[in-house]
């Protein structure tokens, strides 16, 4: 579910989520499988988070993942982006960015 | 040689061709007859071997070097003198053991400023890249902010000491202890940093297991808490810090490559630290190379990584180690699976059938095995097997080379068989050792008076090498030069030599190799005089711009 004070609100995003066979030690691979408009998340899914590359800890479990996950749907970051042209318009046209993203939420995940 | 007798040397040659050849030989002949360097060069060499340790010793207390860790180096360091006008460069042959314990002696120098366990130090050391100025600077501006963010110390710790002191970092025996990472409850070992975060011994050292090639600082996995080297080796029950280190060193290493070099050899450990770089444009500039010699005696030059390459400079190197790339696979097959049409060079391939060839292109009938006219063969067979000089009709060839590919293949394989012979003579290295020994035992010569055999054999070597490279520079020359073929007879010259010296190292029976010392001398002084006469050659060629690489 997209968080409510996000504009993606209202949506359901389904996410793929792989264990490596190393799992704890190697972080879990996570990518979305619903289209979203999100500087740090890809056409093909793939999201760009820390905790997800190097910044992973075996101490970390999937509620912990996916609460970070939530919280970058809310708070982007638009300076270390996956998709630069979604983070310009981020950056420089926030209510553009916001509109955009609430149609994609509208057309792929209601 | 000086550089003046060279151009004279020159204008005289372009008078008369032929006997300026023998001019030129004669002069070089005679100078080594004259002064007589051969025998005396080579005795100082050998007897310098035992105290040469000491000498440098010597060299390197006086020099106070600055720069990485501001320690006087008392060991290893080296100077090259290198002829004419190029800097001297002074470097240092380090491994990541040796740096590692210069970085100890600098934390117990630390120690009193920080005040802080040494342990920490090293933390924070790893943590700026082992910059101890960055450290120091950050350290004066925020202290208590540089210890929570390197997991040192938490914010809580000042607060809630006791909180904190009820844990300590040590492995414990529990029973049927739940581990939060493998899920699984058993009774097993424990271990937990200050922070209380407590996983079984296995999860532990899996997660160690896996960080200690990163080079990075291991944290606690649910807090920033740093694990120490003494917490890592209490966790993995041996030395692995000491890997953690390397591989932190080795990443120092890498992003300070303009002053660091891994020694290219293979399982050669070695850097090579050069201080001062500001000389190398100064080498490029005379079209020297800086090379530097590690521990191990491997030799590579400083600028482009690559074996020594002298007489080529490193442009001269690099380009033809690319063309090397890019024609030597067609070109190894080529040479490998094919032979030459005796009469009209057209590439053949034998895929299979008898021996008696018929050239496609020019219908020549000849013996594959002999590549003779296969006329006779019919009635005298074995005549094939007789011994063929080849070396004849390759230098005869060299004459009439002119399409670009074909010089090119004609130097490469040259170059390869040079190469070739390289390895054979690195073989036969590893059989003088046993040679000098069994002379030791069987004629009862010292070792000093044995060490002419592995002395002859290190100038056979850099013979060897300076005749491959030659190739590279004799390919990019512009061969109707005069000076180029001065270069060639040169060349010819250093072949002859190193070919004599090499056969000389064959000799197995101790008896004739004490016999035949003097000869040893005589020939590792020549090939040595000859291999010093290449290189200037070769070198004069870049300078005057005869040798340049063509786009």
């Amino acid at each position: 579910m997209g968080p409510a004070d996000s504009p993606y609100a209202g949506g359901v995003f389904f996410l793929s989520i792989h264990f490596p066979t190393d799992y704890p030690f190697k972080p879990p691979k996570i990518s979305f499988t619903t289209k979203i408009y999100h500087p740090n998340i890809n056409a093909n899914g793939n999201i760009c988070l820390d905790i997800l590359k190097d910044q992973w800890s075996p101490a970390l479990t999937l509620s912990k993942v996916l609460l970070s996950i939530c919280s970058l749907l809310t708070d982007a970051n638009p300076d270390d982006p996956l998709v630069p042209e979604i983070a310009h318009i981020y950056k420089t046209d926030r209510s553009k960015y916001e509109a955009t993203a609430r149609e994609w939420t509208k057309k792929y995940a209601v | 040689m000086s550089s003046g007798g060279e151009e004279d040397h020159l204008y005289t040659f372009d008078e008369n061709d032929s006997d300026s050849i023998e001019l030129y030989e004669s002069q070089n002949t005679s100078e080594f007859t004259i002064h007589g360097l051969a025998t005396p060069k080579l005795i100082t060499v050998i007897s310098q071997g035992s105290e040469f340790d000491i000498n440098e010793d010597e060299d390197g207390v006086d020099t106070i070097y600055e720069g990485m860790l501001d320690i006087p180096i008392t060991k290893s360091s080296k100077r090259v003198l290198c002829e004419g006008s190029v800097p001297n460069l002074n470097y240092e042959c380090l491994t990541t053991k040796g740096i590692f314990e210069r970085i100890l002696q600098r934390v117990d120098h630390l120690q009193p400023i920080f005040a802080i366990p040494s342990a920490d130090i090293l933390i924070l050391l790893q943590h700026y890249d082992w910059n101890e100025e960055r450290l120091l600077e950050v350290w004066t501006e925020k202290m208590d902010d540089l210890l929570v963010q390197l997991g040192l110390s938490t914010a809580a710790n000042a607060k809630e000491d006791k909180d904190f002191s009820l844990h300590s970092r040590k492995v414990e025996f529990k029973d049927d202890f739940a581990c939060v990472i493998c899920c699984d409850s058993k009774n097993t070992e424990t271990f937990a940093l200050e922070c209380g975060h407590e996983y079984c011994i296995n999860c532990y050292r899996h997660y160690i297991q896996d960080k200690l090639h990163e080079g990075n600082i291991i944290t606690c996995m649910d807090c920033s808490l740093a694990l120490k080297n003494v917490d890592i080796d209490k966790v993995m029950g041996h030395a692995s810090s000491s890997k953690l280190m390397d591989s932190s060193i080795k990443s120092f290493v890498q992003k300070h490559n303009r002053n660091y070099k891994w020694c290219p050899f293979a399982d050669c450990k070695s850097i090579i630290h050069l201080r001062d770089t500001s000389s190398l444009p100064e080498y490029t500039r005379l079209h020297y190379s800086p090379f530097v010699k590690c521990n191990s005696s491997h030799r590579f030059c400083f600028n482009c990584g690559f074996e020594v390459h002298a007489p080529a400079d490193c442009k001269i190197t690099s380009a033809w180690v690319k063309k090397a790339r890019k024609e030597s696979e067609n070109l190894n097959w080529v040479l490998s699976h094919t032979k030459e049409c005796p009469k009209c060079s057209v590439n053949i391939e034998k895929n299979g059938g008898c021996n008696h060839m018929i050239c496609s292109s020019c219908k020549y009938e000849f013996c594959w095995i002999c590549e003779g006219p296969w006329a006779p063969h019919g009635k005298n067979f074995f005549q094939c097997t007789m011994y063929k000089n080849i070396e004849d009709s390759k230098s005869k060839n060299s004459e009439d080379v002119n399409k670009t590919l074909k010089k090119y293949t004609f130097f490469y394989r040259l170059f390869n068989e040079h190469e070739v012979s390289a390895k054979l003579d690195w073989n036969l290295g590893q059989t003088v050792g046993t040679k000098v020994h069994a002379l030791q035992e069987r004629i009862g010569i010292s070792w000093i008076d044995g060490q002419f055999l592995s002395e002859s054999l290190k100038v056979l070597n850099e013979g060897r090498t300076a005749l491959k490279w030659s190739f590279a520079v004799a390919f990019y020359s512009d061969a109707s030069h005069n000076l180029t073929k001065i270069f060639v007879d040169n060349q010819m010259l250093l072949a002859n030599a190193v070919e004599f010296l090499s056969e000389l190292l064959q000799i197995k029976n101790p008896e004739v190799i004490m016999k035949r010392k003097p000869e040893f001398y005589n020939k590792a002084g020549y090939v040595e005089n000859r291999t010093t006469a290449l290189m200037e050659c070769g070198r004069e060629l870049l300078c005057k711009g005869i040798c340049k690489v063509m786009e």
